[in-house]
């Protein structure tokens, strides 16, 4: 659990929103669009970024399908990161990873998600 | 939720250590709410602890973190009610507006009962007295902090008019203000109250003077929800009982100091201090086993009623807890 990056100096239970800067010890976003199997965004919709099974950071899409997580630490590959995305009447179809540049920092890591409709 | 799924390795040898006969054991998935901005603070010790220790394992469950992503007051709560965690860590004070607002969402067991915030003052400052007609930086007014703050100042005759106040919001911000000087004094808490004393700041009370009760953060879940995974929650209750156990026990000190400053990135020394602060002598900073103080919830609905949160009558603390889990666990 102590692998999530947090803002120090915060208080706890969700009494306050995180700065948006990095800390120096946080690891690259994961970002993307979360669409249906026609390629239209889906707003709203649950992304999940889970770090083997014991972390996930959870947001929701905006308006135009998009999404962004940060808060992983540095040491996460992001290999070991799995995202999945959700909306009720939906299920998921397909995850697709833009692939990392080798030998080039990662600062962030593109996954689009495609859902489907459930008659 | 409350899937079962088929867990070895570690959970198996934890398993084995006390004594279970299962060959590879059946854990159910518990998804634990957490605020980002309590991932990295003291506040998630007793979860940090707990998984550590293997004792979410122990008891048969697969412990899962989740973080909503933006964080922030109104998100907990609302997380047990899209189905995203199954219980979570939250702040009294937002429980009791979600409950008062339609949310099923009860207090199961105790996090933190009551942080210690110093009220820390520059070195030529010898007494709290000594403050009339200073600055004093204060978080927000409506607070549990500010309103903490002025029952220490009223403590030691000093009233809301006699100081200067500047609303100043977080710790680290805070305590900047008393280094450039333009602040006399400012409330802070862990480590920051301690570093600055390390700095020769001076301190001169702590928030648990004028207010020795109070409960803090609570983990949460929906009544629902917890009716149907009654022996779950129970086995949770337990795991966290356990750890509070743990926490407090002096044989075990280093390794609490070791999570502290693995999880907070303060040094050991400073991470001691604080579990000195806390015990030495006993502040009821941390509940013994994660029993819930009625009498500090009722202190949290006071303090909503100072601030104008909450209107006279105020609602019976009863009505946001639920002790039975805390009971099946074996928690007086």
């Amino acid at each position: 659990m102590a692998l999530a990056a947090a803002a120090s100096g915060a208080r706890a239970g969700g009494d306050s929103f995180e700065p948006d800067d990095h800390s120096p010890d946080e690891g690259p976003a994961y970002f993307g669009f979360v669409k249906d199997v026609a390629g239209k965004p889906i707003r709203d919709a649950k992304v999940s970024a889970s770090y083997k099974t014991s972390l996930t950071l959870v947001t929701r899409t905006n308006a135009t399908g998009a999404y962004k997580v940060r808060g992983f630490k540095k040491e996460i590959s992001p290999n070991d990161v799995t995202i999945t995305c959700a909306k009720e009447g939906y299920k998921q179809v397909r995850v697709f990873r833009r692939p990392l540049v080798k030998g080039k920092p990662v600062r962030s890591v593109e996954t689009e998600c495609r859902l489907q409709r459930v008659q | 939720m409350s899937a079962i799924h088929r867990i070895c390795g570690a959970a198996l040898f934890a398993t084995l250590a006390t004594g279970a006969t299962a060959a590879c054991a059946q854990a159910t998935v518990v998804r634990y709410g957490q605020a980002s901005s309590a991932a990295r603070s003291i506040f998630s010790l007793p979860i940090v602890v707990a998984e550590r220790e293997g004792l979410f394992q122990k008891e048969g469950l697969d412990f899962r973190v989740v973080i909503p992503i933006p964080g922030g007051s109104d998100k907990m709560i609302a997380a047990l009610h899209d189905d995203t965690v199954d219980v979570t860590h939250v702040a009294t004070t937002f429980l009791v507006r979600a409950a008062l607002a339609g949310s099923d969402a009860v207090a199961i067991a105790a996090e933190f009962n009551n942080p210690i915030y110093s009220l820390v003052a520059r070195p030529e400052i010898g007494k709290i007295a000594d403050l009339k007609g200073k600055l004093v930086g204060m978080a927000d007014p409506a607070g549990s902090i500010a309103i903490s703050m002025r029952k220490l100042l009223a403590l030691h005759g000093v009233r809301e008019g006699d100081i200067r106040v500047k609303t100043i919001e977080g710790t680290p911000t805070r305590l900047n203000c008393l280094r450039r000087g333009e602040c006399a004094a400012v409330p802070l808490g862990q480590p920051q109250d301690l570093v600055a004393q390390s700095e020769g700041y001076r301190v001169l009370g702590f928030s648990t003077e004028a207010v020795p009760e109070f409960l803090y953060t609570v983990t949460a879940a929906r009544r629902s929800w917890a009716a149907a995974n009654k022996d779950t929650v129970t086995r949770y209750v337990r795991a966290l009982a356990a750890s509070f156990r743990i926490i407090r026990d002096p044989q075990r000190r280093d390794a609490v100091v070791k999570a502290i400053v693995d999880t907070t990135g303060v040094s050991p020394a400073i991470a001691e201090r604080t579990l000195a602060l806390y015990f030495e002598p006993e502040r009821k900073v941390l509940p013994r086993q994660g029993e819930i103080d009625l009498a500090g919830m009722a202190q949290v609905l006071a303090f909503m009623g100072e601030a104008g949160q909450l209107k006279a009558p105020l609602p019976a603390p009863e009505r946001f807890v639920d002790l039975q889990y805390l009971r099946l666990a074996g928690v007086r």
